[in-house]
C-alpha cells in the first residue's frame, strides 16, 4: 500500500500529462495506465465498476455529442464526418484518462487516510470531513426508514410527500451532527494542541513512485510534440519514443504491486 | 472518596421552564452505581453534568455547585473534564470519529497530544481492559452492535478517567451483546474504575450495583425503585380469521437471510418475533409490511391500515406538537372518529402511553423514552389491521412497558393482528400469544 501522498502525487502526474496534450494516442496510454493501476490496486470493498461504467457511458456520449455537433472534416460519413468522430473520442480518452488518474484515491485509500494526509493546517478540516463521511451511512439508512415509516403513515406518494420525508431527515441529520460534536467534545476534542496516531507510512517505495511520477512529468514535457487536431482532414497523430515511455511510467503503481 | 459531588445544583435546558435538575445534592463514590427512573426523568442529564456536557455543550441556565474530578464543574470545559470522566452515549455508531478501530481509541489520545510513541500501548491497554484486543485493526463497519459498545468504551477508558459514564448503553442491544458489555464492566470494576449507568435493564445492572439511585422530576433519591414488570398472563383468545400470512418466503436483500418461511397470525393475535440483532426480524417486518418484497414466496396482508414502527422513532416524528403527530395517523386512517369532517380526537391515545401531559411538547424535545413512547402512539391510534412493531421497548421504564402491553392488547382486542420484533423476552412472554424464533 502507498502512502496517500506518494498516490496523491502521482495522480497529478497523471492529470498533468492527460490535461497536457491533445494528442490521443497518448490520452489513451495515459487512461491504460491508470486502468491498470486502478484495477491493481482497488482495496477490497471498492466497487471499481461504479466509477468505470458511468465514465465508459460518458465518453460515449461525448463522441455521440461530437458527432451531433460538428459538421466539419474532408471525410465524409453521411450526414457525419470521420474527422468529428475521431475527435470527439480524443476527448472522450482525456476525460477517461483525467478520471482515472485520480481515481486512485477514492478506489485504494480509505477516505480517512486521504484526509490524514493533509497537510498541518488542514488536519482538523480533514478530521471534520472524516467524522461526516461517519455520518453518511447513518444518514442513508435513516432516509431509507424514514420514507418507509412516512409511507406506511400514509404520506402521499411522489412530489407531494417529499417535504415528509425531508423534514425529519433534516431533522435526523442535524441531530446526528450535533450529537456527533458532543462525542468529540467528550472525549477531550478542542482541549489543546492536538497529536496523530497515525503512523507516517512512507517508505523506500512511495519514494520511487513520486520519482517515476516527478520523472514522467518531466520526460513529457521536455520533448514536446506539436498539438493535434483531427481538423481538416485527419492525419496520424505524432509520435516522440520519450514521451511514450513518460506515460508508460505511470504503470509503476501497478507494476510494483502486484 | 467523592468522585463528583454536588451541592444543590439545578439545571434548566434553553427554553424549558421547569428544571432538568433540582437541587440535586449528591455525591458519587466508588464501584458502579446504577442510576433508575422514569424516562424524561432527568438520567441523561445528570451523566451529562458529570463531564460538563451540561451546562456547558447544551446551554441552559445553572445555579449551585459541583466540583467533578477535583475540578468546578461550572469553570470546566467538557474537553478537560473528559480527562476525569470518560462518557459512553447510546449508540455507537454516533460518536466514532475514525473508520478503523486502533485509529478511534486513540482519538481522546489525540486530543490531549500524548506522544505518538505512548498512544500504540494505551490503546492495546483499553481494548484489553474490555476484552477487545482482537478487534484492534477491524473497520468499526464490520462489528456487531455489542462489539461497537465495546469499542466506545474503551476510547473513553483510553484517557484513563477514574470514573466512567454510561447512558443506556445496552439499549440498541441484543441480549448477548448486552452481557458482553456487561462482563467487560465487570473487568472494569475489578481494576478499580468508577462507573455511573443509567439503564433501564435492572436485571442485567442491579446485582452488579454497588449502588442504586432513582432519578425523577430532576430529583434523585436513594434505592431501586419498581424492576421490570414481571410478566404476566393475557386472556385473549385470537378469534378471528386469518389477518396475514407469508408462504414459502424467503427474505432478504442481496441475498436471503431467512429461508422457507410459512407463518401465519390471525386477527386479534399477538406473535412475538425475536432473536440476536441480524436475525432478520426487522427484515421480516418489512416484507411483511410491503416495504419489502419477499426474494421468494407469497404475503397475504389485511385490508385495512397497516401501522408500522421503525427502530428509530425520530425517523416518524416530524410535526410541531405530539398531539399533531397522532392527530395526522387518525385523519389518515380516518379512524378516532365517526365524521370525516371532525378534528380527530388524539386525547386517549396520548393518555394511554402516558404522554397526555406532553400533548403540546415538540415530539423531537422528549427524551429518548418518551420520543419511543410518542412515536408507538402516533403509529398504533386508531384501530389498524394489522401493527408491525419492531423493538418498541428501546429506553422504557417499567411503567412505560406496561402501557405498551395494555396499547397492544386494546389493538388486539379491537380484531387488530399485532407483531411485535424484540429481543426483549419479557416483553415477548407478557404480551404474545405466539413467539417465534428467528435464532438460526
Amino acid at each position: 500500500m502507498f502512502d496517500a501522498r506518494a498516490l496523491a502525487a502521482w495522480s497529478l502526474a497523471g492529470l498533468l500529462l492527460s490535461l497536457g496534450t491533445t494528442n490521443p494516442f497518448y490520452r489513451g496510454l495515459v487512461a491504460l495506465a491508470a486502468l491498470n493501476v486502478v484495477l491493481a490496486t482497488a482495496r477490497p470493498g471498492s466497487r471499481p465498476r461504479a466509477l468505470l461504467v458511468p465514465l465508459a457511458s460518458a465518453m460515449a456520449i461525448s463522441v455521440v455529442l461530437n458527432l451531433l455537433l460538428s459538421r466539419s472534416g474532408a471525410h465524409q460519413l453521411g450526414p457525419v464526418t470521420l474527422e468529428s468522430a475521431v475527435f470527439g473520442f480524443g476527448i472522450a480518452l482525456g476525460l477517461a484518462a483525467s478520471v482515472l488518474a485520480v481515481a486512485p484515491l477514492s478506489l485504494a485509500l480509505e477516505p480517512n487516510q486521504v484526509l490524514e494526509a493533509l497537510p498541518g493546517p488542514l488536519q482538523r478540516l480533514g478530521l471534520a470531513v472524516s467524522a461526516s463521511l461517519n455520518l453518511v451511512p447513518v444518514i442513508g439508512r435513516s432516509y431509507v426508514a424514514i420514507r418507509e415509516g412516512q409511507r406506511m403513515r400514509g404520506a402521499p406518494a411522489g412530489l407531494r410527500g417529499l417535504p415528509e420525508v425531508l423534514v425529519p431527515l433534516f431533522l435526523t441529520v442535524l441531530e446526528d451532527s450535533i450529537g456527533m460534536a458532543e462525542a468529540m467534545e467528550a472525549r477531550a476534542y478542542g482541549s489543546g494542541p492536538r497529536t496523530r496516531f497515525v503512523e507516517s507510512s512512507w517508505t523506500g517505495l512511495d519514494s520511487l513512485l513520486v520519482a517515476s511520477a516527478a520523472a514522467a512529468v518531466v520526460l513529457f514535457f521536455a520533448f514536446p510534440t506539436p498539438d493535434w487536431y483531427p481538423y481538416p482532414a485527419l492525419s496520424l497523430p505524432p509520435l516522440d519514443v520519450r514521451q511514450v515511455a513518460a506515460c508508460l511510467l505511470l504503470l509503476m503503481p501497478a507494476v510494483r504491486w502486484r | 472518596m467523592a468522585l463528583a459531588s454536588f451541592d444543590g445544583l439545578c439545571y434548566w435546558y434553553p427554553g424549558v421552564p421547569a428544571a432538568a435538575l433540582d437541587l440535586l445534592r449528591l455525591e458519587l463514590g466508588e464501584g458502579l452505581t446504577l442510576l433508575g427512573g422514569p424516562s424524561g426523568g432527568g438520567k441523561s442529564t445528570l451523566l451529562r453534568t458529570l463531564n460538563g456536557l451540561v451546562p456547558h455543550f447544551h446551554g441552559g441556565r445553572v445555579a449551585g455547585s459541583a466540583i467533578v474530578g477535583g475540578r468546578d464543574l461550572l469553570r470546566t470545559a467538557p474537553s478537560l473534564l473528559s480527562r476525569s470522566v470518560g462518557f459512553v452515549f447510546q449508540d455507537p455508531e454516533r460518536q466514532f470519529v475514525y473508520q478503523t478501530v486502533a485509529a478511534d481509541v486513540a482519538f481522546g489520545l489525540e486530543n490531549v497530544g500524548l506522544p505518538r510513541a505512548e498512544m500504540g500501548p494505551r490503546v492495546d491497554a483499553a481494548l484489553e481492559s474490555v476484552g477487545a484486543l482482537g478487534l484492534r485493526d477491524r473497520r468499526l463497519s464490520t462489528l456487531s452492535g455489542g462489539e461497537r459498545q465495546r469499542i466506545a468504551l474503551a476510547g473513553a477508558l483510553a484517557l484513563r478517567p477514574p470514573l466512567v459514564a454510561l447512558d443506556e448503553p445496552t439499549s440498541q442491544l441484543d441480549e448477548e451483546g448486552a452481557q458482553s458489555l456487561a462482563g467487560a464492566l465487570d473487568s472494569l470494576r475489578a481494576d478499580g474504575v468508577s462507573l455511573v449507568v443509567a439503564e433501564h435493564r435492572r436485571d442485567l445492572f442491579e446485582h452488579r450495583a454497588d449502588r442504586c439511585l432513582e432519578v425523577e422530576h430532576g430529583r434523585v433519591r436513594e434505592g431501586a425503585g419498581d424492576a421490570r414488570s414481571s410478566p404476566r398472563g393475557h386472556h385473549r383468545e385470537p378469534v378471528g380469521g386469518l389477518a396475514w400470512r407469508l408462504a414459502g418466503g424467503d427474505a432478504g436483500h442481496d441475498r436471503a437471510i431467512l429461508k422457507g418461511l410459512d407463518l401465519e397470525g390471525r386477527e386479534g393475535e399477538v406473535v412475538a418475533m425475536t432473536g440476536l440483532n441480524g436475525s432478520g426480524k426487522t427484515t421480516l417486518l418489512r416484507v411483511i409490511a410491503g416495504l419489502l418484497k419477499p426474494l421468494r414466496g407469497d404475503v397475504q396482508r389485511p385490508s385495512g391500515r397497516i401501522a408500522y414502527l421503525p427502530q428509530d422513532p425520530g425517523t416518524l416524528l416530524h410535526q410541531p406538537t405530539l398531539r399533531r403527530e397522532v392527530e395526522l395517523t387518525l385523519r389518515r386512517s380516518g379512524g378516532g372518529h365517526s365524521r370525516p369532517s371532525a378534528v380527530p380526537d388524539a386525547e386517549p391515545f396520548l393518555a394511554e402511553m402516558g404522554l397526555a401531559e406532553l400533548a403540546e411538547r415538540y415530539p423531537r424535545d422528549l427524551s429518548g423514552g418518551e420520543r419511543q413512547r410518542a412515536a408507538i402512539a402516533a403509529v398504533i391510534a386508531g384501530s389498524p389491521a394489522l401493527a408491525l412493531l419492531d423493538e418498541p421497548t428501546r429506553g422504557m421504564d417499567a411503567a412505560a412497558r406496561d402501557r405498551l402491553i395494555a396499547a397492544v392488547d386494546r389493538v388486539a382486542s379491537g380484531g387488530g393482528a399485532v407483531i411485535i420484533a424484540t429481543h426483549d423476552r419479557e416483553l415477548a412472554a407478557a404480551v404474545a400469544d405466539r413467539v417465534v424464533s428467528l435464532d438460526r
